[in-house]
């Protein structure tokens, strides 16, 4: 199902002139550093390739001869076709006792080339430049320094005026060429002859993949796919890869892929420890305005994403996802690293218009009253911080995303983790306790969860105030912001109101806070000096006061959840027609 | 040659039939697999003289997911050492699961009820024999009583029959991993209690169908079918489909 539908991502774009995936046997990779030498092999600078991009420095892309999978304490044995990182091609840094070990791999591999390689005038300068021991040199120059201070660094050769060595011609035919004809030297390495066998994905007869390719997550690049030896994966004699046997050119298709689509500006979305990547079956405009949905906009342009969700809206209600390319089937892989692999959080399948009514359901959900700066659509990066420890991104919880995304796309409830972290935050906050995020986000679990579980007892919540709502916790929320309000306006400006100091208990356990608050209130309301103030609040209090037959003892987690919601509609109203009595002294 | 086709409903809460391609941060195939169908056959019974054979599933729940993360031993139990076979004292076998943890993500299926139809070979006992090398055997006398020559297809077909009814098994059957054990019921009259599967018609692309140990035991081969599902119903019967490997 995932590798079928990445191959299959592969296939279409490999068709498309105008994408920029890897051929067989390539690999779209940064070149951080280029060593630039002439046709006699004598070194002449070091070209640094990165650009400033914002804060960051960007290198240089190039369609390099794939690299190889390396790991275990024999890696150093290992180097790709011409290019390298300056372990390999340097030797440096010269304290660490694996690159001089590296170094001499890269030797050696450049003695063992070819010989239709060897001829190529590119490939005869890069080894005339370490017969000629120029690696001094470039050690020596004044911009070596910076490869040795860069995080990362791939590094290659470049004749003057001339592309970089292992994009040459030549070299690229040879590549193409030697996929046709397996690699001899490659077999008795592995110490083992490859394996023939059937494809998993494909069905196709072939020579099955010992190890797959690597995938670059989270700074760190991790398998897909991968089984360590004698740790319990091996299974009826089957070791690595041939637990599951996958093609070469298959396993080569889905990791190619995948790198692309994680590569992607447009195609991927992260949030917490989770990338989610999509795709549709053929090309359709939703892949590319997937992530304008749930990702948080552009701070140049803050409406670039509102746009495309009005869009959506409009675009649902008239049909055109519908009409265009409704019935292509659209993916949605959420992936997360775990130890040295990548782990699948989720995994979603569906038709495009099946995913824009979904998506459109979330958004209807997810809509409350809310203060004017307030924007107007939530990411879920946004409503996932404001739930979480400290609102801090990396106190996400790891589990959370993907259920999250997964309810959304499926059109499931929510899971019930994401109502009880919200309401732990409101209580823990002190601050702002119910945010528009924090209020929104409770309306749409409980309006969704009732939409599963229907009862005669709950009224769906409104995006508005809703004065008739008959549940006991939403009528106490907006006693509690009516007390707290005749509070504000009768000592402005006190430090601790029953906000901060009865928030938790009151929609806890309402009958220990309640009778004491209304007393209190007395109090309050006898500072007031505008006697139609007191007359206003007086009827609103009678307002909801006569909805409520007792204080309950307890409120359950669904009532605690309106008691917010109750209490930030409440609060937003008092807001309003503030405004609105302004807004109307003015005209 | 066979006599009848029996039909299983099973169901629980959790199943996992683990991809061999994700099968270390588990990912389930879609639908049961025809080997864990074979296997909840096998656990009510079996012997050296039947050979279950699925041919069919029926998806009555709808495909649901979760995602789970749960630790799981990281190691096989080793064989014993020389030394440990000859009775010096030496580190004691086996291993500490407390140092062998790792935690590992999951994707489950939810709620899953299946009806699955198979029905077994019979192995008559005069082929068992060559069924094993003389090393199977513990001893000569194993050897030649192990040929019984009261077996028949009908009365494995009876035993079968009463086990099933009575909910007897040898092991507890279970969906895909031990952990998910399972329930299982013996549908008596398919035409009385009428299966009404999901109303869904897909292609699952390639799916393991079983290991071939008839061509080696020791390292069976792994067989793949072209895995579709018609009206909530996979055909998975090796007479009708083509499984390869």
């Amino acid at each position: 199902m995932i590798l079928q539908a990445l191959k299959e991502y592969y296939d279409r774009k490999i068709e498309d002139p105008e994408s920029d995936i890897a051929p067989e046997g390539f690999e779209k990779k940064e070149l951080q550093f280029l060593i630039v030498i002439n046709e006699k092999g004598e070194f002449i600078s070091i070209e640094d390739t990165r650009e400033k991009v914002g804060s960051k420095l960007v290198a240089k892309t190039f369609l390099l001869p794939r690299s190889v999978g390396r790991s275990g304490s024999r890696s150093y044995e290992t180097t790709f076709l011409l290019w390298d990182h300056i372990g390999y091609l340097l030797g440096q840094p010269i304290s660490d006792r694996k690159s001089i070990k590296q170094h001499q791999t890269w030797l050696k591999a450049l003695n063992n080339l070819p010989l239709e390689l060897a001829e190529d005038s590119g490939v005869r300068a890069v080894i005339r430049f370490y017969e000629q021991d120029e690696v001094a040199k470039a050690i020596a120059s004044s911009e070596a320094s910076e490869c040795f201070k860069a995080p990362q660094c791939n590094m290659s050769f470049r004749l003057v005026g001339d592309v970089p060595v292992p994009c040459r011609e030549r070299v690229q035919a040879f590549v193409i060429n030697s996929l046709r004809t397996p690699d001899v030297e490659e077999v008795t390495e592995a110490g083992e002859s490859d394996k023939l066998g059937i494809c998993l994905v494909t069905g196709e007869w072939g020579e099955i993949a010992r190890t797959h390719g690597r995938t670059p997550i989270n700074k760190d690049t991790k398998c897909l796919v991968g089984f360590q030896k004698n740790s319990g994966y091996d299974s009826y004699g089957k070791e690595q890869g041939y637990n599951a046997p996958v093609v070469k050119s298959t396993e080569f298709s889905y990791v190619t892929a995948l790198n692309t689509l994680l590569k992607s500006k447009t195609q991927r979305i992260l949030v917490g420890d989770a990338s989610t990547v999509f795709w549709s079956q053929s090309g359709s405009s939703f892949e590319s305005d997937f992530s304008l949905f749930f990702s948080e906009p552009e701070r140049d342009n803050p409406d670039s994403g509102n746009q495309k969700v009005k869009e959506l809206f409009e675009s649902v209600n008239s049909g055109t996802y519908m009409e265009d390319d409704g019935d292509d089937q659209f993916y949605v892989l959420g992936l997360s690293p775990n130890s040295a692999r990548i782990a699948i959080r989720f995994w979603q399948v569906g038709t495009i218009s099946q995913l824009a009514l979904r998506i459109k359901q979330y958004f209807d959900d997810f809509a409350i009253v809310k203060p004017p700066k307030e924007p107007e659509f939530y990411s879920i990066r946004r409503i996932l911080v404001n739930i979480s420890t400290q609102d801090k991104s990396e106190n996400i919880l790891p589990n959370l995303t993907g259920d999250m995304m997964r309810s959304i796309l499926s059109g499931t409830p929510y899971p019930a983790t994401l109502l009880q972290a919200a309401l732990r935050r409101i209580r823990s906050d002190t601050k702002e306790r119910v945010k528009p995020v924090r209020a929104a986000l409770i309306k749409a679990y409980l309006n969704r969860f009732n939409r599963f579980h229907p009862s005669d007892t709950f009224k769906e919540v409104s995006e508005l105030l809703d004065v008739n709502q008959p549940s006991v916790g939403y009528q106490l929320g907006r006693l509690f912001a009516t007390l707290e309000k005749i509070q504000e306006e009768a000592s402005p400006g006190i430090n601790a109101t029953i906000k901060e100091r009865f928030y938790g208990a009151a929609c806890a356990t309402p009958v220990t806070v309640f009778p004491n608050l209304l007393r209190l209130k007395v109090h309050h309301i006898a500072k007031l000096d505008h006697k139609g103030r007191v007359v206003e609040f007086e009827r609103l209090l009678g307002e909801i006061m006569g909805n409520l037959k007792d204080f309950p003892s307890h409120l359950d987690i669904h009532q605690q959840g309106l008691f917010a919601i109750g209490y930030y509609h409440q609060r937003q109203a008092f807001f309003q027609t503030k405004n609105r009595i302004e807004n109307d002294l003015n005209q | 040659m066979n006599l009848h086709n029996w039909c299983l409903e099973v169901c629980g809460d959790y199943a996992c039939f683990t991809r061999p391609e994700m099968k270390v941060e588990r990912v389930s195939y879609d639908v049961m697999t025809p080997s864990a169908a074979r296997a909840i056959f096998e656990s009510i019974l079996w012997k050296p003289a039947i050979r279950w054979n699925v041919t069919r599933i029926e998806v009555m729940n709808p495909i649901k997911w979760i995602s789970v993360r749960r630790n799981e031993v990281g190691k096989t139990v080793p064989a014993p050492t020389a030394k440990q076979m000859a009775g010096v004292a030496v580190a004691p076998m086996g291993i500490f699961i407390e140092d062998e943890r790792q935690q590992r993500a999951g994707l489950f299926l939810r709620d899953v009820r299946y009806r699955i139809h198979a029905y077994f070979d019979f192995v008559p006992p005069s082929e068992h024999k060559t069924n094993h090398s003389s090393e199977f055997w513990a001893d000569e006398q194993e050897q030649t009583e192990i040929v019984r020559f009261d077996e028949t297809a009908a009365k494995y077909a009876a035993m079968f029959e009463r086990r099933a009814k009575k909910g007897q098994c040898f092991h507890r059957p279970y969906l895909g991993c031990r952990e998910f054990s399972c329930d299982f019921r013996l549908i008596d009259d398919l035409t009385v209690e009428v299966a009404r599967p999901i109303d869904e018609t897909r292609d699952l692309g390639y799916m393991l169908y079983d290991m071939d140990f008839d061509r080696n035991a020791d390292d069976p081969p792994a067989l793949f079918f072209r895995a579709q599902i018609e009206n909530g119903v996979m055909n998975t019967d090796r007479r009708q489909i083509e499984v390869r490997g």
